[in-house]
């Protein structure tokens, strides 16, 4: 199967919400300030980036985004390894990461403010905390699915630790890991924005409560339709990435 | 060579101590095909675990004279166990990569390899997508791939169907002549054991120990010409006996 019928797929439904999108705003009348047309919204983002400013919030976003998911997702994987291959530790650590898992993270955003700064740091840390979980606990759950033969085969083959967990246990452990990551990746989209709505004058984030607080309809249209955008381009890379490493785990073929 | 001197295995199971395999001493010549059988539960398996280093023995030693190589044994396990990720061709030189031999250099052994077992034409195909016969001709190249001087095999045809099963013992024949390495051999099959080696090993369950050694000196090359041999039905019928005799105190 290619790539071809989710591109269709996504696009159809893009298709039908401008169409009706546009239909409320133009025929049916909603006044503008309350729906902008979807011409309108194109507008403002066009004069936004032709002013400079839009890039630059669109990439101050998108490297919250992949460096919290590139950070909370080595961590998770680190962590889950880690506890694999030491119970003990899993015991242990089983009880605090259960109520650390349940916290709800969006709560600490104000905290990462005053803890991290007006910055990318405190950006960082919520996307972070909230990519962390979802990869640990997908990641644990691949590492805990391994076949113990395939150690019999590492053991035989004399395979140091490194060696051992770079040609075994990683790739055996993709599926649970992709798992966490595409939970990883809306949560990340999430906590960018977020974390920009509180602080800071940069992202997409900041551009919907520059627009909102300034009454500039269609430009907060463009920017919630910005991180809409975003959020589908994430989920593709994420099932694209997912399609090419995983596959052989592909379980309709045959 | 494989020398095993008072070997025995005791497990720890929640607590309590259950013997696998009581002390067990034999040697195998170097090039000799060794098969071994006995009912479940006799320590076979274990015998084969123990001679590959996965298991540590609870007593005795085992010396594989097999000079210094890094991994003196090969090993075929009841199911292939291939990385499910990697390629026919990519499985067979695992072995090969993770010892850092050069790309050009395994890139041959794969080829010679994979005609060796009869896999040509499926050398870019992923485990799922071969039967369970040619994934265990994967496994056995994969097994070869480093050219250890010993080949431990626990039951590895067992999950084949018969026709393939009496068609892989012929290609493994062919193989331990060509390569002629020592092979160990763990079966329940009393035909598949007398049809292939040299030496039958007949070991026992609960506490599993070797109840004796039945010596074959059936012809060879060995082909369907040997199934309809007296001595071959003879060594048959007595294995089979033995294996009845193990099984009947409860």
């Amino acid at each position: 199967m290619t790539g071809v019928r989710p591109v269709l797929e996504y696009g159809a439904a893009f298709a039908v919400l401008v169409a009706a999108w546009w239909y409320a705003s133009g025929p049916m009348g909603m006044p503008p300030y309350l729906l902008p047309s979807p011409q309108a919204t194109v507008l403002a983002l066009v004069r936004e980036a032709t002013t400079g400013s839009l890039a630059g919030h669109l990439a101050f976003t998108l490297r919250s985004i992949a460096l919290g998911l590139a950070l909370g997702a080595v961590a998770g994987v680190a962590l889950a390894y880690v506890l694999y291959r030491v119970p003990l530790l899993s015991t242990l650590l089983d009880g605090p990461l259960v109520v650390l898992q349940s916290a709800p993270k969006i709560a600490l955003a104000p905290l990462f403010v005053v803890w991290f700064g007006l910055g990318l740091e405190a950006k960082l840390a919520l996307v972070f905390s909230l990519v962390f979980f979802p990869v640990l606990i997908g990641a644990l759950a691949g590492f805990r699915a391994i076949d113990p033969r395939l150690h019999d085969v590492a053991a035989l083959l004399r395979l140091g630790p490194a060696r051992r967990f770079a040609t075994i246990d990683l790739p055996a452990a993709l599926p649970g890991i992709f798992v966490g990551l595409k939970v990883g990746g809306v949560q990340a989209l999430v906590g960018a924005i977020l974390a920009e709505w509180i602080s800071g004058n940069r992202g997409l984030g900041f551009l919907m409560t520059f627009a909102a607080a300034t009454y500039k309809a269609p430009l907060l249209f463009g920017a919630v339709l910005l991180t809409a955008l975003l959020g589908v381009a994430l989920h593709l890379a994420l099932g694209l990435a997912e399609r090419r490493l995983l596959a052989w785990n592909d379980a309709d073929e045959r | 060579m494989i020398e095993i001197d008072g070997i025995s295995k005791v497990f720890q199971l929640r607590g309590k101590s259950v013997p696998a395999l009581e002390p067990l001493t034999h040697a195998v010549p170097e090039g000799r095909f060794v098969a071994v059988v006995g009912p479940s539960g006799c320590g076979k398996s274990t015998l084969l675990r123990l001679i590959a280093g996965l298991e540590t023995p609870t007593s005795g030693t085992i010396r594989l004279g097999a000079g210094p190589v890094k991994r003196p044994v090969g090993f075929v396990f009841q199911d292939a166990v291939l990385l499910p990720w990697k390629s026919v061709e990519a499985n067979i030189r695992f072995p090969l990569d993770t010892a850092g031999m050069e790309r050009a250099r395994s890139d041959a052994v794969v080829r010679e390899l994979v005609a060796l077992v009869g896999l040509r034409g499926f050398e870019q195909a992923l485990p799922r997508q071969l039967s369970g016969g040619m994934r265990q001709r994967t496994a056995i190249a994969r097994a070869l791939a480093d050219d250890p001087p010993i080949l431990l095999m626990d039951e590895p045809f067992s999950a084949v169907d018969l026709l393939t099963r009496e068609t892989l013992n012929d290609e493994l024949l062919r193989i331990w002549q060509r390569t002629g390495k020592t092979v160990m051999l763990v079966t329940h099959s009393v035909e598949e054991a007398a049809y292939l080696a040299d030496e039958v090993m007949v070991m026992s369950a609960r506490p599993g120990r070797l109840e004796r050694t039945y010596a074959v000196d059936l012809p060879r090359p060995r082909s369907e010409e040997t199934k309809l041999d007296r001595a071959y039905h003879e060594l048959v019928a007595a294995l089979r006996r033995d294996l009845r005799g193990g099984e009947a105190p409860r």
